[in-house]
């Protein structure tokens, strides 16, 4: 720094923070007035370092004691909050470098992921209503279940008296009592339904997406797993379809279905596809199996030859008296009824206290004869 | 508190600050008692909210303690402080910035209008002419204002300036001359007007 005698310019004073005090506080501690009343050249610039001086001011609002204080304080708080925040980060990374603690997070990630990509696999596949998957969920209920691996047509015999023709590949699931307020079976596969007439036991068929609600009547049901198609035809009754997704949701509206009348779904797009007439539809109509063809409307027909009539449609083997049934002729519709409704119109119009076992695809006919 | 006066006079601000750095929480507290003053008033001259101005020098004071380890060890204590100040402000208007919640240019804008000392003021002819001086002052441009209030009023030299408007030294010395050569030329024209008034 210059001597003050050597100053020249105004910016030389303005720089001494001694001369700033002194013009700005009068406290005089180096001898400044004394300095300045020495020569009259020295006045004069003094005179207008103090002008500028006076020119620039600022604010002068100063803390007090208290408020440096506090601030202080605060400044120390923040310290040691930092401090601790760095402390627990410095324990993180040191968790994160010992070796099993990486493991488990590497675990834990590929299993959230693994789980999100499986849930988001299963959202998609829950599309297709497996019959295993459903029928898993019902295991509890004490199912019975049925497969068809032979290559010919099986009839199975429901509780309520229902028959179900079950095609080859074809799988069903059904109590072995019915409980409850409406009657439940699952298919996998083609199957013919003749269902027992009971109003207040509706009769559903759970099959892939398609869940068909009946009280009495006959249909068939081709629900194969691997196919993209569920197709519904009605026989004779009164059936109505709902989807799986639909029967939760209320807003869906049910098809209704009459006799000679199919229903197509599609399971990609979850698609309903109404054929009024079965005989324009080519493969609806190849698919005719022969029970669908048959008539069981006899008039004045030998018993023998009803039975044979049953022995084809259902693909079982009936045992009966043929010498004594010889000259037994019957006039009976059968239509609408399934197999063991068909076979007890049969014995009760043949009399005589005629009655019948049924075992798997063994029917035997107990009677000593028509009246 | 005579204790800490007394250290004051022992230790000038290099030796605190080797205290400082060697983790001495006495040093830390003398200058930030020392200096927090003249930091928050430097603030308010770069930002008008006096109360975020207070955070921002605390916050600069905690950095130092925090990263004391990197610090250099020779550093002139005050310019630095200042220095660090402007730095954040300028930060956090820039980020205010970003947010769309201020429109304020890149670089801080010096705030401050000179003001007049009325007090120390007795007779009618100085106070004309400190007027006059006061208006040629407030007209320059922002950084040569708060190049001047950085030399006249907290006495930092002119490298110490240059560091805190983070500009070379050439560029501070210039700012300042250019100040200084402006004041004098409306100033000595503002005196003739009046000097003529006066002969009138």
């Amino acid at each position: 720094m210059k001597e003050r005698n050597q100053y020249r310019e105004v910016e030389d004073f303005l720089a001494d923070e001694s001369f700033c005090l002194w013009m700005r506080s009068q406290k005089n501690v180096d001898g400044w007035e004394e300095w300045t009343l020495e020569h009259p050249k020295r006045a004069k610039l003094v005179e207008e370092a103090r002008l500028w001086l006076l020119a620039m001011k600022v604010p002068n609002d100063d803390l007090s004691q208290e408020e440096v204080g506090v601030a202080l304080q605060n400044a120390w708080m923040e310290i040691e909050k930092r401090e601790r925040e760095s402390k627990m980060e410095i324990q993180l990374i040191q968790l994160w470098q010992t070796g099993w603690f990486r493991k488990i997070a590497a675990i834990f990630v590929i299993g959230l992921l693994s789980f999100y990509t499986y849930t988001k696999y299963f959202a998609a596949e829950q599309l297709y209503y497996d019959y295993s998957q459903i029928v898993k969920g019902l295991d509890e209920d004490g199912l019975l279940e049925q497969i068809n691996n032979s290559n010919r047509p099986q009839i199975v015999t429901l509780s309520d008296g229902s028959s179900v023709l079950l095609q080859p590949k074809s799988k069903l699931s059904y109590p072995k009592i019915f409980t409850g307020n409406e009657r439940k079976v699952f298919l996998s596969g083609e199957a013919f339904f003749e269902i027992s007439k009971n109003p207040k036991k509706p009769f559903f068929v759970h099959a892939n997406e398609i869940v068909t609600k009946v009280v009495g009547t006959s249909f068939r049901i081709k629900a194969y797993e691997n196919q993209s198609d569920v197709e519904i035809l009605v026989r004779t009754g009164k059936v109505k379809v709902n989807s799986e997704k639909g029967s939760s949701k209320s807003n869906q509206k049910e098809i209704v279905l009459l006799p000679n009348q199919a229903l197509r779904f599609e399971r990609k797009n979850q698609t309903f596809d109404k054929i009024t007439d079965i005989t324009i539809d080519k493969s609806l109509r190849n698919s005719v199996k022969s029970i669908e063809q048959l008539s069981f409307e006899f008039t004045d027909i030998p018993v023998a030859q009803i039975f044979k009539t049953i022995e084809q449609a259902y693909s079982v083997e009936i045992d009966f008296p043929k010498q004594e049934f010889e000259k037994c002729h019957l006039t009976t519709s059968l239509s609408d009824q399934p197999l063991p409704e068909k076979l007890k119109i049969i014995c009760k119009s043949i009399g005589n206290n005629s009655s019948y076992t049924m075992n798997g695809n063994q029917i035997t006919i107990l009677s000593k004869g028509c009246n | 508190m005579k204790n800490q006066v007394s250290q004051k006079n022992i230790l000038n601000d290099d030796e605190l600050w080797v205290e400082l750095k060697a983790g001495n929480e006495k040093a830390f507290s003398i200058l930030f008692k020392k200096y927090y003053n003249c930091l928050v008033q430097y603030a308010n001259t770069l930002s008008p909210f006096s109360e975020k101005n207070q955070d921002c020098v605390q916050d600069v004071f905690t950095d130092v303690w925090i990263y004391r380890n990197s610090l250099s060890e020779t550093v002139v204590v005050k310019a630095y402080l200042l220095s660090s100040v402007r730095k954040r402000i300028v930060r956090l208007q820039q980020r205010d910035k970003v947010f769309n919640r201020s429109k304020s240019v890149d670089d801080s804008v010096f705030l401050l209008d000179f003001s007049v000392e009325q007090q120390l003021i007795s007779d009618e002819l100085t106070a004309n002419r400190a007027m006059k001086l006061n208006k040629v002052l407030n007209k320059l441009p922002a950084r040569q204002k708060e190049a001047l209030y950085l030399r006249y009023h907290n006495s930092l030299n002119i490298d110490e300036i240059a560091v805190i408007l983070n500009v070379n030294y050439q560029s501070a010395s210039n700012l300042l001359h250019r100040a200084l050569v402006y004041i004098r030329k409306g100033w000595n024209g503002a005196l003739l007007l009046l000097t003529m008034l006066l002969l009138k």
